[in-house]
């Protein structure tokens, strides 16, 4: 082989792995056969190239890491809900993981009208707050913060009193704690939520609506994330609040999920393929399990 | 209706403190509670055909869907104009219920919550919400203090004026100004 040969297959080899995002990423989820896997994103609808930028690395990071669905964090479409709007702001740059049959779970934002829930791609059955169960002993539960009924209080706390899953993950648009200068905590909300979440020992809440990834100090035992910059950013709205474990808001960002037995593990990858947060959180033991 | 509308399992609903009813404010909330059932009929009767909201994967389904109901409700009431639901009885107590949730700290959260969002909005009634403005997050403490409204109507914000809001077919179906101080 001529050394010009050998050249061009080593550049040929390495754009390969570059495209795949192994050299810019590398995987510390464990990847066990058997756990949950999935991918958060939020604030996803604006179709710019921000979006097509985190879309590319979580196609790159599903050929590392096998997840199974997606969840949204609400925002799935700025500006309007034309068809055309659902096709620049979802359908197309999402299109490897809906043609590899990857399912999506959206929460609605503020940005959002309660009419996509009969949008059959963001999997909400038709309803505005819903309930799912991916895996035996792991449940989902998405809530509509916008408009937060007492209706939907009393369906959350019936189904969380009747879950037997042992990890209950919540995820709804506007974040109950957050470092956000533009929005930050909603308390109002909060003031309903979380006691139900302390009550029924929810273990995870992910939300969005501010435009950067932060990872917020358990509260109350419980873990709280935004996840809010995976199309949208608002650079350096972080604050000093003393809430944040870890916070990124200086790019764009997606997290991937593993839950193995009684372990939450997370890696969050910005843009440009870094891992800006990784994890694991150990479920508490709720009373029916101590 | 306020509080005795309420499921007596919700945790919100325990802490709810709902407003003293007069002979006087009850009429007119049976009044406002009659008048939301026409619309919500009205709405049924019209929700037919191709304006029926089906769950599709097809975004032009939706769209047509949702302009196709739009359409037939704008025909349908033709006449309206503002206070036809939210009369001028009812406005006052609507008002009243509305002062606890946006009094102290908490309803400084309530209407700082309120504040987050300013849409851009030309209150007309029987007008669509604008497709490209954010629709208010109305907090829990506001919506306890409200009338209970049927499925797809929701109390909105367009800062303070309150909106009745038809979710389903995203039109404006009546406001009240300076629903909050």
């Amino acid at each position: 082989m001529t050394s010009t040969r050998r050249l061009s297959l080593s550049i040929a080899a390495l754009s390969l792995v570059l495209a795949s995002g192994v050299l810019a990423q590398q995987l510390t989820l464990p990847n066990k056969p058997d756990s949950l896997k999935f991918a958060v994103i939020g604030d996803t609808g604006t179709g710019d190239a921000h979006q097509y930028a985190v879309a590319e690395k979580l196609v790159a990071f599903r050929n590392q890491f096998k997840y199974e669905f997606l969840v949204m964090m609400g925002d799935n479409t700025y500006g309007g809900e034309s068809a055309k709007d659902f096709e620049r702001r979802f359908e197309q740059p999402y299109k490897p993981l809906l043609d590899a049959g990857l399912k999506f779970y959206a929460a609605l934002g503020n940005h959002d009208t309660p009419n996509q829930r009969n949008y059959k791609l963001f999997n909400m059955g038709g309803k505005q707050y819903y309930t799912f169960r991916p895996k035996l002993g792991v449940r989902l539960f998405a809530l509509d913060s916008n408009y937060m009924s007492p209706e939907q209080l009393t369906w959350l706390q019936k189904e969380l009193e009747a879950s037997g899953s042992d990890w209950k993950i919540a995820f709804f648009h506007h974040p109950l704690y957050s470092s956000g200068g533009r929005h930050g905590s909603d308390a109002a909300l909060r003031d309903q939520l979380e006691p139900l979440f302390v009550k029924y020992s929810v273990d995870v809440v992910l939300s969005g609506h501010d435009h950067f990834y932060e990872r917020v100090k358990p509260q109350k035992g419980i873990y709280y994330f935004v996840v809010g910059g995976s199309a949208k950013l608002r650079q350096g709205d972080i604050g000093t609040t003393g809430l944040t474990a870890k916070g990124f808001d200086t790019g764009y960002s997606f997290m991937g999920v593993e839950i193995a037995g009684d372990e939450f593990h997370f890696q969050t990858i910005s843009d440009r393929g870094v891992t800006v947060d990784s994890g694991v959180l150990k479920r508490r033991p709720t009373p029916a399990t101590k | 209706m306020l509080g005795s509308s309420l499921p007596a399992v919700s945790l919100a609903a325990a802490q709810a403190k709902p407003p003293l009813t007069t002979p006087a404010e009850a009429k007119s909330l049976a009044d406002f509670d009659a008048r939301v059932k026409a619309y919500y009929e009205l709405r049924d009767k019209v929700d037919e055909g191709r304006a029926r909201q089906t769950r599709t994967k097809e975004p032009e389904k939706l769209e047509s869907q949702r302009k196709a109901l739009a359409a037939n409700i704008q025909k349908a009431r033709a006449g309206a104009k503002p206070g036809d639901i939210f009369t001028p009885d009812i406005q006052p107590y609507i008002k009243r219920w509305l002062k606890p949730a946006t009094k102290g700290t908490d309803g400084k959260e309530n209407t700082n919550t309120l504040k987050e969002e300013k849409p851009i909005v030309e209150l007309k009634v029987n007008a669509p919400y604008p497709e490209n403005q954010p629709l208010s997050i109305v907090p829990p403490d506001i919506l306890l203090q409200l009338p209970k409204l049927p499925k797809d109507l929701e109390y909105r914000f367009v800062r303070k004026h309150l909106l009745l809001y038809d979710s389903r077919a995203s039109l404006i179906v009546d406001f009240i100004y300076n629903a909050i101080p």
